[in-house]
């Protein structure tokens, strides 16, 4: 018979101790070149700290050397996935210092072309998740749809991503009829094909058990963190800047407010801010038809003086901007460079949310936190 | 409604001697005194103006007056308004940094706008939980943002800058360059000579 002997370490007096692991910057799942160091107790989160800093390239610091129509090609390359958006607001907030006038077409053509340009994030953001949560498909039907809309971007601007299309005064280039005749015929086909990825992907039992009641952010954490776009509306506020502080003329429009109201889990999780952000593409749809069939002939330029001299003065304004609000801080001392540009990115103000995100979560189910929030690097670092 | 905000900032906490400051083109703002910055917030945030959300913390250089100036600003989503809200600090130098009292404990949104703000423009914020740079690397000397700073010219044994990885413009632009009258601009680096063309051919 064996004689068992008694083990001879002594159970209380293990040491047990968390485990450091670097998450990126190299990282498909980081989108970008974010790098997450990550505490985890074996498969569990403790801890997450944010490095940022890798695709820095202190835009606020060029903007000083440069004009105001200079700073325009800067600002797209902040939210590469949503220049037009972020050229938007730069070109609001000079003109608004300066009083200009825009046209009448070219404020239909803005709004259309902004709309547009949320829907191809939405469906890039859409891929991507996808693919974050092992799904590779949807990222495929996802490009089909986004290239329809970066075609007609290359139509209009020469530029698939990076545009600077939106200029001081108006828009740089007209549409013409048959851009607008396919434009309005493709956007039933693209309503259908949302609807139906929505089935696929977020009506999936696997992507629900993924999502649903992971990484809850609660309405007092979205706003002490400054919480903006879908990851505020994701957490049940009813706020959308178009609608409470309309610029650019959204207040002739009609649409309703997408939020989140905790269908598969609880209010707030990462299911709702995937939930929010396609239904917002319907409500960008709607404003489409609303600009196709109100577009009137016209001019695409405003009148606007060579050299741009804003008075003296500051200025804050912030816009809606896929990824939430992108704001802008100009201090203008009457010269013709910008004396001071700060940018208020809602990608930077949401990675500060990930150290509270995170603690608890298995790291899979991190890599769908970091998902849901929809970050892009180039805006986070600037 | 700024004149509003200002009393009532006033009323609610002695000292902070809150200033509206008039523009002619832009958003008005109120300026109060460095010293009460924490209590200000903390009565603009509870009180009955409900300022629940800081938007972004941005710091100005203005070399000539020797001043540095730490905007917050502050939106209140419940009653959609809007709020800049300055402080003026003196500028110091390298080893006495500007310094003022960390709202984090207010937002927490402050934590990284307050990091990036002493990253960019060596404003101190006192009390700070996790107080240290944020876009560039922790070693880097200087701050990028304030208008008398000077690229260094090696990190890490690397050339920032080299000669031959800038454009004649870039070169002709810096040598042009005379934004702030009796301070040496950032772009010090870029008025060095153009390199001979022969070299230039070597070099691509």
């Amino acid at each position: 018979m064996i004689k068992m002997e008694k083990t001879s370490f002594d159970q209380e007096k293990l040491k047990t101790e968390l485990l450091t692991i670097n998450m990126g910057p190299q990282h498909p799942a980081t989108h970008g070149v974010l790098r997450v160091e990550i505490k985890t107790d074996s498969e569990i989160v403790a801890e997450a700290t944010p490095y940022l800093g890798y695709l820095h390239r202190c835009m606020e610091k060029h903007t000083e050397h440069l004009d105001y129509r200079g700073v325009i090609p800067f600002c797209d390359r902040m939210d590469y996935l949503a220049a037009m958006n972020a050229e938007l607001g730069w070109v609001l907030t000079v003109e608004k210092m300066l009083g200009t006038e825009v046209p009448e077409r070219a404020q239909t053509l803005r709004i259309m072309i902004a709309e547009l340009q949320r829907i191809a994030s939405h469906l890039m953001f859409f891929g991507t998740y996808a693919i974050d949560l092992g799904a590779f498909s949807p990222f495929l039907y996802a490009f089909q749809d986004r290239e329809f809309i970066l075609r007609l971007f290359e139509e209009l601007s020469g530029a698939r991503l990076l545009y600077n299309y939106i200029w001081l005064g108006g828009v740089w280039n007209d549409i013409n009829d048959e851009q607008l005749s396919r434009l309005e015929n493709w956007l039933p086909e693209l309503e259908e094909n949302i609807k139906k990825y929505h089935a696929l992907v977020g009506e999936n039992k696997i992507f629900i058990g993924r999502t649903a009641n992971v990484s809850i952010v609660s309405k007092e954490m979205a706003f002490d963190y400054g919480a903006t776009g879908p990851v505020l509306r994701g957490s049940g506020v009813d706020w959308d800047l178009r609608k409470k502080r309309p610029y650019a003329g959204y207040e002739k429009y009609d649409f309703d407010v997408i939020k989140g109201e905790g269908l598969k889990g609880t209010l707030g999780d990462c299911w709702d801010r995937y939930y929010v952000r396609m239904m917002e593409m319907h409500e960008s749809i709607k404003i489409i038809k609303q600009c196709l069939a109100g577009i009137e002939e016209g001019p695409v330029m405003g009148k606007v003086s060579k050299i741009v001299k804003p008075p003296k003065g500051e200025i804050y304004l912030r816009t809606e901007c896929p990824r939430g609000e992108l704001g802008y801080h100009l201090v203008s001392d009457g010269t013709k460079n910008p004396y001071r540009v700060k940018v208020k990115s809602s990608c930077f103000t949401h990675t500060s949310m990930l150290p509270d995100m995170a603690p608890g979560l298995m790291i899979a189910d991190f890599v769908a936190a970091i998902g849901s929030i929809d970050i892009v690097l180039g805006e986070v670092d600037r | 409604m700024h004149s509003t905000w200002a009393s009532y900032i006033n009323e609610k906490v002695s000292g902070a001697s809150a200033v509206v400051n008039e523009v002619e083109a832009g958003d008005q703002s109120i300026t109060v005194d460095p010293t009460h910055l924490k209590a200000v917030c903390e009565a603009l945030k509870n009180g009955e103006h409900e300022f629940n959300v800081l938007q972004v913390v941005s710091g100005v250089d203005y070399p000539e007056e020797q001043i540095i100036e730490v905007n917050y600003i502050l939106a209140s989503f419940t009653k959609n308004t809007e709020l800049i809200l300055k402080v003026r600090l003196p500028r110091g130098d390298e080893n006495n940094l500007p310094k003022v009292d960390s709202v984090v404990s207010v937002w927490k949104a402050a934590n990284f706008q307050e990091r990036e703000t002493y990253d960019m423009l060596g404003v101190e914020f006192v009390g700070h939980p996790d107080f240290r740079r944020i876009l560039c690397p922790e070693d880097w000397t200087g701050f990028p943002l304030r208008k008398d700073y000077v690229v260094q010219e090696k990190y890490l044994d690397m050339v920032v800058n080299p000669v031959h990885k800038m454009n004649i413009g870039e070169r002709e632009f810096g040598a042009k360059h005379t934004h702030i009258k009796g301070a040496s601009t950032s772009v010090k680096n870029y008025t060095v000579e153009a390199p001979a063309t022969s070299e230039d051919t070597s070099l691509n």
